[in-house]
């Protein structure tokens, strides 16, 4: 084996830190190696990255202790464009790592730059590579956010470095195109010999893909492991808040300690055994006496592209949502989720037909009237920071609308989401599961009847997502409708009692749970994955699915004294 | 009432983002698009500097009625022209009321409409000029003709953040609307509403420069992993970009035709000229 990246007793603090975020770093990765990095939100996952591609040393100047080398270069004495001719490195943020208009010219913009003179066949052959070889001439903003991310990857792969890392790569994909990409990424690794490093909080990808895991906890780590021993390691894990897959998981739960079952395909085998089968059942919800809360007559919704054709988001919708409904929306990246959510908020009017909320016609009302009752949650927390301090954002709807001490409210959600501390700090500055929590103490203060939440699960460690959990939980008992957007089966399975799926622009499905996930076509049409509890219910033909884990272990066992008795 | 309320949806900062876009971007099939750059600067260089030592009517209005059609064959957006007319209307009008005002009289007109008249054919060749290069060929155009590559590679840039700031823009304005509250009455001519909206988008900008700020991180050590710097300094970069830029005799075509124009133009005025004098 010849080690690529080679850290050797790194410590790093960042410029006005105190504790050092990196402490006697040492990692080595070997040639050929599909490593996943995990960790706690501020473990130094995303540092350790930066140190290999050198913008650490040289673009943060911190107190730098110890050596890396990269295929055989010093980090610190080679200049980043230097490396990056061996290393690729794929953004969190990757929209902001796209610097040129359109797709081809971007993905030749590092050739180009390095004065190679076949940059265009380069280019092509990168973007041949990740797919996106239809999309030459489009306009990189108006590409869907999987899209973006491959032509992140494809401005990296261009210059056809050695190693590539990426930071989250599938945060905020469906799951359909969350495997495209990782299928990408496979084939990189095996028919191209790259070695590929991720930073990776879904441990199901990581059991489906990887070779090997290094755990890191408080800037140091812990352990590198082949894949399976690394996720087996269900107490160690727990301990630095990941989440094992869900079939390890059930397996641990049910009493097994060794071999366990990390993917799907194990998990059927380790299962199957003991398993009788009965016929499986489901049922309807009933809507018919219920008071709606929201409802949306023939609507259709369009935008202007930038060269002025239409672009078709909502075509004919026709539903109505009940007061006290727990409604999941599902679909693809781009199906129209977020657009049917603004037109509830009045921020956006539909081309033709109605949406009436509360009773009433948004067509009349303002934004400013309707944030009486409705209150969205961006995708992106940093969207709704508009003051300088996580106090003022959370207290700026109550003092616009001059209630009575309002002070008083404002300390007690702060306690509530766990902010008082932070509280005089600019939100901007926060980490991920701190700006998550901001924005929905923003949204609690409104104390609204519909709220609305666009992918709050997205990016979130174990102890943000358990917040969010007994947020949403809390709020059914003052709150008529809460519909939530999303991508996390797991959150769909376990929170919602409706289901509306939604496919380019139309309504495809509407029910509950079961319905939706028992109907592969369906799923498959709309890019939805089924979370792995469930999924392994069917495959073991259980009476009825499974939504979590602990209802798993229920079913499980019953199933297991049917067949004994 | 229902006619400024449909004005209010209409104009939304959703609708200026892509009358912008489309003209910093999406104008390059056009005629004009096609131009090598350099042809177009030369053209520029007539078209928008010269109208200021010309006096005489025939050849300015000449040169107005050519530049009207060039800027209709670059297809430009309405949003943009119409911006331009109201600022050559109020710039005009402003100046004929301040001179009636001090004492002036009708006569004032003639010398002011030449003045409109000069401004106009140079703001449309502007427009004609900036709208039909996209970013990457103007920062090629200017590279071409001797300016450094820092200044060339800021422009593009430049254009590549106009969509992002547009978008944060969009969403701040959203999320203050969102979370904020309109006022009860309208008052006379709905200037309530006038001045609590345009507080609004004054106050967007704040909550947008500090985002913008950490983005822009990102992009900058982007560009250091893709050469960026080093490019500046490498004359191997520099051959590389200029070689994608050709002059054909559709380039030769356009500088003839619009030659041949202007000599006409200044043949004619000489014989009107001679006819009435």
């Amino acid at each position: 084996m010849n080690p690529v990246i080679n850290v050797q007793d790194v410590t790093f603090t960042y410029p006005n830190e105190e504790e050092p975020i990196l402490r006697n770093m040492n990692v080595s990765v070997n040639k050929g190696e599909f490593l996943a990095v995990i960790g706690g939100n501020g473990s130094g996952k995303s540092t350790l990255c930066k140190l290999m591609n050198g913008l650490i040393p040289h673009y943060y100047t911190g107190d730098f202790d110890g050596t890396a080398s990269v295929n055989g270069l010093d980090v610190a004495t080679s200049s980043v464009a230097e490396l990056s001719g061996h290393i690729g490195y794929v953004y969190q943020d990757f929209e902001n790592q796209l610097v040129q208009a359109r797709v081809l010219e971007d993905a030749a913009f590092a050739p180009l730059h390095f004065g190679l003179a076949d940059y265009m066949e380069r280019a092509r052959e990168a973007l041949q590579l990740v797919g996106l070889d239809n999309y030459e001439e489009e306009f990189v903003w108006q590409l869907s956010g999987g899209q973006k991310h491959l032509l992140a990857l494809a401005g990296c792969l261009a210059l056809n470095p050695d190693i590539i890392i990426l930071d989250e790569p599938i945060a905020q994909l469906d799951p359909y195109h969350a495997r495209k990409m990782y299928d990408v990424l496979k084939k990189l690794h095996e028919h191209y010999h790259k070695t590929i490093i991720v930073i990776e909080h879904h441990t199901e990808f990581i059991a489906d893909y990887c070779s090997t895991v290094l755990l890191l906890d408080k800037g140091q780590a812990v352990w590198k492991r082949p894949v399976k021993e690394a996720l087996t390691a269900i107490d160690e894990l727990t301990k630095c808040n990941i989440y094992p897959p869900q079939v390890t998981q059930a397996a641990y739960e049910l009493g097994g300690r060794t071999s366990l079952p990390i993917t799907l395909k194990e998990a059927d085998d380790y299962f199957t055994e003991r398993i009788r089968h009965k016929e499986p059942q489901s049922g309807q919800p009933d809507f018919s006496k219920k008071e709606p809360a929201a409802s949306f007559q023939d609507v259709t919704f369009s935008y202007k592209t930038v060269d002025r054709s239409y672009n078709h988001i909502l075509e004919d919708i026709n539903v109505t949502f009940y007061k006290g409904e727990k409604v999941a929306l599902v679909g693809n990246n781009g199906a129209g989720k977020s657009t049917l959510m603004r037109l509830l908020t009045g921020f956006r009017k539909p081309a033709s037909g109605t949406v009436d909320v509360m009773g009433r016609s948004t067509s009349k009302l303002s934004p400013e009237q309707l944030a009486d009752c409705v209150t969205y949650i961006y995708q992106n927390p940093e969207q709704m920071f508009i003051e300088d301090s996580v106090r003022k954002d959370v207290e700026f709807f109550l003092k616009a609308r001059k209630r009575d001490g309002y002070e008083k409210k404002v300390d007690q959600i702060l306690e509530l989401f766990n902010l008082t501390d932070l509280q005089h700090k600019d939100s901007r500055l926060m980490s991920g599961g701190q700006q998550r929590r901001a924005s929905l103490a923003i949204g609690a203060a409104m104390d609204p009847s519909i709220i609305l939440l666009d992918e709050p699960t997205a990016n979130l460690d174990i102890g943000t997502r358990k917040q969010l959990t007994k947020f949403i939980d809390q709020l059914e008992n003052h709150t008529e409708l809460v519909m939530i957007a999303t991508h996390d089966m797991q959150l769909v399975s376990e929170w919602s009692t409706r289901v509306v799926v939604m496919n380019q622009g139309e309504i495809i499905y509407d029910g509950d749970k079961e319905g939706l996930f028992s109907n592969m076509f369906l799923m498959r049409k709309a890019g939805i994955v089924p979370p792995q509890i469930v999924e392994l219910s069917h495959r073991l033909d259980f009476s009825r699915a499974a939504y979590s884990i602990e209802s798993f272990v229920e079913l499980y066992q019953e199933e297991e004294v049917a067949w004994i008795t | 009432m229902d006619y400024v309320k449909s004005m209010i949806d209409k104009l939304n900062v959703e609708q200026i983002k892509i009358e912008l876009m489309n003209t910093a971007y999406a104008n390059d099939n056009t005629y004009i698009a096609r131009i090598d750059p350099r042809i177009l600067f030369i053209w520029y260089g007539f078209f928008g500097v010269v109208p200021w030592f010309i006096h005489n009517e025939v050849i300015l209005f000449g040169m107005l009625a050519a530049t009207i059609v060039t800027t209709i064959m670059t297809k430009v957006s309405k949003l943009i022209l119409f911006i331009l007319i109201l600022g050559l209307l109020g710039q005009g009008g402003y100046l004929l009321i301040a001179s009636l005002f001090f004492g002036g009289d009708i006569a004032v007109l003639q010398p002011l409409l030449m003045l409109t008249v000069k401004l106009a054919v140079i703001s449309l060749a502007s427009i004609t000029v900036f709208s039909s290069m996209g970013p990457e060929k103007l920062s090629i155009g200017l590279l071409s003709v001797g300016i450094p590559g820092q200044v060339s590679f800021s422009i593009s840039y430049g254009y590549r953040m106009l969509p992002l700031l547009l978008e944060e823009y969009n969403h701040v304005f959203m999320s203050y609307r969102l979370r904020g509250r309109a006022p009860d009455k309208k008052g006379f001519l709905y200037w309530r509403y006038a001045a609590y909206f345009i507080k609004l988008a004054v106050l967007s900008f704040y909550p947008l420069l500090l985002s913008t700020a950490k983005r822009a991180r990102t992009t900058i050590e982007a560009l250091e992993t893709k050469g960026s710097k080093n490019a500046f300094k490498n004359p191997i970069v520099k051959k590389l970009k200029l070689s994608t830029l050709s002059i054909n005799w559709n380039d030769y075509l356009f500088l003839t035709v619009s030659g041949l124009y202007v000599i006409a133009l200044f043949v004619t005025n000489n014989y009107l000229t001679k006819e009435f004098f």
